[in-house]
């Protein structure tokens, strides 16, 4: 990083981060809402006891429940299980969809992840979320109130679901994910950099992304994010006073964010 | 149908409609593709969980439990013990032996455990059974990860001109997923009629065949046994019908095999019309 080439990419690369940083603060938990949507419009179409999604995470490896719905699916959500274990983990592993039913009456079923939601189905629907990439996670479905089993159609239907779920976790995690963001677009237009110097470059220009949460600069992006519902007219005379604000920061000299 | 089902199944959710255009080849009738044949004499490998091969669906027909190990030098295939780490596998070989019961079954275990169905577990499993002369293959699970995309390729040709026939349930998901999609394995979907003999072909792939695979009284974990749903129990009971024409007549090519399916399957059409004659 000596020329002023290099110098500007990584300005570029700090502006980009800090974008992204600050698009998923005022955009607040999107996937964690769209993945709630899509599990509430499961249970209302298979009119079932429970849905839930479940995505992987490493360190350890992990399923792990994000959004539940249903009568029955509010103790799912937080649970995790291995990615080894249960419908969940042969899903996961697979990436075959699959449906038992009579889960109750088989002591070997996953029983323990079960109970501690409090609920322990009799049948269950799984479909893994696919992305280009691998497996992402897994939907359920438990326990159809009209029918014991599931037929062919709610195979399909709940692979259109998880299908809407993957597709929101991609457009999510883009957002989320500001290193993982830098680091594919990086090799994409710098296919030579090895990737210690790929993460070195990461490394710089989201270093400041991880300081105070409390700091003034993120505060006031939380308090933005709070400002979506005024009125045209408010938001016009908001932008006014923030660019008075912004040319004087800009006079003392004092570029980029301010904090402790 | 009122209106049309999403994915790869829904060709055999109506077959009366979807599935017309048949091919009959005289004198190829399931009486002679497996008339009295029981498997015998048919090595059939299970890419999977695992074989419990004390399950008394399996009746005792496990011959040998192979796992892959991934080191630092990458995968080596190694004996395992005579498990299944979900019930899967076994699900597997009791729908196998329910149409088969004299084929002798190979676990080769890629799902479990330290694997959690890595795409390379799986290549190096099915690399060892083409290597290992099995004659079919059932493989009730797919890898969706692009760069396995060549490995697989190469190893589904292999198996092709080895003559061995790789039984591939087709992903529910309309996504890429191999070797499910590649056009030498007998790529199968489920339907839902509840019949382990009725078979259909399709002649608008990538989906070539249609086995019973919803509500599936299946062998499960530790001696038990559930009722499933999926394309993962449809395949085997294609690998089933190959390994029973194979038992009957041996060393036909996979392509010929295909071949006498599609012939003696029950689509509606020529037989159907014949069936109506007095």
């Amino acid at each position: 990083m000596v020329d002023h080439g290099t110098d500007a990419a990584l300005a570029a690369l700090v502006a980009a981060a800090r974008r992204s940083d600050v698009g998923r603060r005022l955009s607040g938990d999107v996937e964690t809402r769209l993945l709630q949507s899509i599990v509430d419009a499961t249970v209302q179409l298979f009119d079932a006891e429970a849905a839930s999604i479940a995505l992987f995470e490493q360190d350890p490896d992990r399923l792990e429940f994000r959004v539940a719905a249903g009568e029955h699916g509010a103790g799912a959500v937080g649970l995790t299980v291995p990615p080894t274990q249960g419908i969940a983990g042969f899903v996961y592993s697979t990436g075959q969809a699959l449906a038992l039913s009579d889960v109750a009456d088989d002591p070997r079923f996953n029983r323990d992840a079960a109970e501690q939601t409090g609920y322990v189905p009799r049948s269950i629907a799984a479909a893994p979320l696919l992305d280009e990439h691998g497996t992402v996670g897994v939907l359920q479905v438990l326990d159809k109130r009209g029918s014991p089993t599931f037929s062919l159609r709610d195979m399909e239907l709940l692979a259109v679901f998880a299908s809407q779920a993957t597709v929101a976790i991609a457009s999510a995690r883009v957002q989320r994910d500001t290193d993982r963001l830098l680091r594919s677009v990086l090799i994409q237009v710098e296919p030579d950099l090895d990737a210690e110097q790929v993460e070195a470059m990461v490394g710089a220009a989201t270093r400041e992304l991880d300081v105070d949460d409390e700091s003034p600069f993120w505060l006031l992006v939380d308090q933005v994010a709070r400002l979506r519902s005024l009125t045209d007219r408010e938001t016009a005379l908001l932008t006014d006073i923030l660019e008075v604000v912004a040319a004087h920061a800009v006079e003392r000299g004092r570029p980029g964010r301010t904090g402790p | 149908m009122t209106e049309p089902l999403p994915a790869w199944s829904e060709p055999f959710a109506d077959p009366k409609h979807e599935l017309r255009r048949s091919l009959r080849v005289r004198g190829v009738t399931r009486d002679w593709a497996w008339g009295g044949a029981t498997g015998a004499g048919v090595r059939v490998g299970i890419i999977d969980s695992g074989l419990e091969n004390d399950h008394p669906r399996l009746a005792g027909r496990v011959v040998d439990n192979v796992t892959v190990e991934i080191g630092e030098d990458g995968p080596t295939v190694v004996p395992d013990g005579p498990h299944d780490m979900y019930g899967h596998g076994t699900a597997c070989g009791g729908i196998i032996l329910g149409l088969a019961p004299e084929v002798e079954l190979v676990s080769i275990r890629v799902l479990g455990a330290d694997l959690r169905g890595k795409g390379t577990a799986f290549a190096a499993g099915l690399d060892w059974a083409i290597e290992e002369g099995l004659q079919v293959c059932n493989l009730s699970l797919s890898s969706k990860s692009e760069s396995l995309y060549p490995i697989f390729h190469d190893l589904t040709d292999r198996a092709y001109f080895r003559g061995m026939a790789l039984v591939s349930a087709a992903n529910n998901v309309p996504a890429p997923s191999y070797p499910s999609l590649f056009s030498s394995v007998f790529s199968v979907a489920a339907h839902g009629e509840p019949d382990p003999w009725r078979l259909y072909y399709n002649p608008a792939p990538p989906v070539e065949f249609g086995a019973w695979g919803v509500d599936v009284p299946i062998a499960w974990k530790d001696g038990g046994s559930t009722v499933a749903t999926g394309n993962s129990f449809a395949a085997p009971h294609v690998a089933g019908l190959v390994a029973l024409i194979l038992s009957k007549h041996p060393g036909l090519s996979p392509f010929e095999v295909k071949a006498i399916l599609a012939s003696v399957a029950d689509n509606p059409g020529r037989r159907r019309r014949r069936a109506a004659r007095p």
